[in-house]
């Protein structure tokens, strides 16, 4: 219940932030600051309705807890099954230091193909990178390309001069034969 | 006069599109714009955009074919048959007209494999018609998936070689509305668009911008759950559908804000992954539609 009344207190000041930039908005339409404000308000508006859903979800469970403000949820962090690796959650900056000299043959990155809760790994000019929960990456699978094998031709030929797709991608390690 | 509209002036996609369609149809009774003249083509499809144009609203689509254009040819809806259903379509060649295109071209044996009647004892392929009218159309109108990239036809194996309109066109500009089957405003707000003001502002894919500027993700009411990483594992759960394959974060459309069947529900809302049905390339490159095997761990698999 103590969690409802804070959920209820973080509202209140959402819609109170949302007000306060509509405000401002209205008195300073040609703003270059504009745009920054319009990001906030899309920014809260989101907070509002994820944590109204949460609230709802809740009362329809009968107060089952979610983790509130959980940037990031562990899939698998019980010590049994400490060989699997938790998926990435789409945070960017996020550290991959221990795995990032790992080696993989074609046959280990093969087991990397995003199903039964695994991680989806790429491979592209011997780097292999995480897709796990890049947002063109559905389901594991890219315009008909699925995760888990090498694709260094394919993104030539699909993404030629998009470098930077490549740059924002969390890398895991390499490629040998 | 138009009505003047009251800060804070409502810029949803549905607002918009609305002010476009009735200023349309005010200034053709005022008449300050004329009808023109619209051929409808199907080809090598399922006649699914068509019947989607049926749930059109503001304008409905009695009053588009009725009161905003002179329609010269359409094969589901015109009473003439046989030979003379292909001389109304030969007729309209001589005047202007805006030609609308539904359905793939099938390539296969010079155009045999999609026959849209007969002409002068000879079956005209549609394959011959699209480029015979294509070269004289004032505007050409791409509708649906595929007639915009092939679409299901043009699904493997393709046995018929269909393509979509620019493959057989190359030389025109033809307006992109992909999506399987088209909303009807994307089809009706962009002919109102050509009647009033010309044509619209287009992307680099030839897409109007009022309909397919944004990405369906980054408008998604559940988009606060993707951003936390929470996924939905079944298709009843109300987070975020990614995990079950949602192709929302690749296609561009307005379906969040604009929703379906007189706009009262979409896929999303529903609780069904988008499955990128305006996206190039739909629907091998958007498959698998629906995948339950990347959340779900199973021992022993
Ligand atoms: C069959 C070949 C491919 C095709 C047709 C293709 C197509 C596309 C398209 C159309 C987009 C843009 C989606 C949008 O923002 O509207 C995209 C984005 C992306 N593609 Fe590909 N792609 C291919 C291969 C690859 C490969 C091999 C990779 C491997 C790393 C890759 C990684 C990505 C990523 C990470 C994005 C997101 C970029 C961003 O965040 O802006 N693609 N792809
Ligand atoms: S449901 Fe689809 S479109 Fe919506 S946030 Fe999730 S991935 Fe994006």
């Amino acid at each position: 219940m103590q969690n409802i009344e804070m959920l209820r207190w973080q509202l209140n000041s959402l819609v109170t932030q949302v007000r306060q930039d509509i405000y401002t908005l209205s008195t300073v339409p040609q703003q270059p600051i504009a745009p920054q404000i319009l990001q906030r308000l899309w920014d809260t508006t989101s907070t509002i309705h994820f944590i109204s859903e949460l609230l709802a979800n809740q009362a329809l469970h009968c107060y089952q807890p979610i983790p509130v403000n959980s940037r990031m949820i562990p899939v698998n962090n019980s010590p049994s099954n400490s060989t699997q690796i938790s998926p990435i959650t789409p945070i960017p900056n996020q550290s991959n230091s221990q795995l990032n000299g790992r080696n993989f043959t074609i046959g280990e990155l093969a087991t990397f193909d995003g199903k039964n809760g695994r991680p989806a790994y790429v491979a592209v000019n011997s780097t292999v990178y995480d897709v796990t929960n890049n947002r063109a990456w559905a389901a594991a699978t890219h315009f008909g390309l699925l995760a888990g094998k090498e694709y260094s031709q394919e993104f030539a030929t699909c993404h030629a001069g998009q470098q930077s797709i490549l740059a924002t991608l969390p890398v895991v390690g390499r490629l040998v034969s | 006069m138009t009505m003047p509209i009251l800060p804070p002036e409502d810029l949803s996609n549905k607002a918009i599109s609305a002010r476009i369609t009735t200023n349309a149809i005010k200034s053709i009774k005022n008449g300050l714009i004329k009808k023109k003249n619209l051929v409808y083509l199907e080809l090598n499809g399922c006649s699914g955009n068509i019947i989607s144009l049926l749930n059109g609203q503001n304008p409905d689509f009695e009053y588009t074919f009725k009161s905003m254009v002179d329609i010269q040819y359409s094969n589901s809806l015109m009473v003439a048959e046989g030979e003379k259903a292909i001389e109304k379509l030969m007729k309209a060649l001589e005047g202007e007209y805006i030609l609308a295109v539904e359905g793939a071209v099938a390539l296969k044996n010079n155009g045999l494999y999609n026959i849209i009647g007969s002409w002068k004892g000879k079956p005209l392929t549609g394959l011959e018609a699209v480029k015979m009218l294509g070269e004289k159309a004032s505007h050409i109108l791409a509708v649906g998936a595929c007639a915009t990239h092939g679409g299901v036809s043009a699904a493997k194996p393709n046995p018929s070689e269909s393509v979509g309109l620019n493959k057989v066109l190359p030389h025109k500009k033809i307006i992109m509305l992909p999506g399987c089957p088209v909303h009807p405003d994307w089809f009706l707000g962009t002919l109102a668009h050509l009647l009033l003001y010309g044509e619209p502002e287009t992307d680099s894919l030839n897409r109007p911008l009022m309909f397919y500027s944004t990405l369906i993700h980054d408008r998604c009411p559940r988009r606060p759950f993707f951003d936390r990483g929470i996924f939905a594992e079944k298709l009843s759960d109300k987070t975020c559908l990614f995990k079950l394959g949602c192709r929302g974060p690749v296609t561009r459309t307005d379906c969040p804000t604009r929703q379906w069947n007189g706009h009262v529900n979409w896929p999303i809302g529903d609780d069904t992954p988008c499955i990128g049905c305006a996206q190039f390339g739909f629907p091998d490159a958007m498959a698998p539609f629906i995948s339950f095997d990347t959340t779900r761990v199973v021992k022993n698999e």
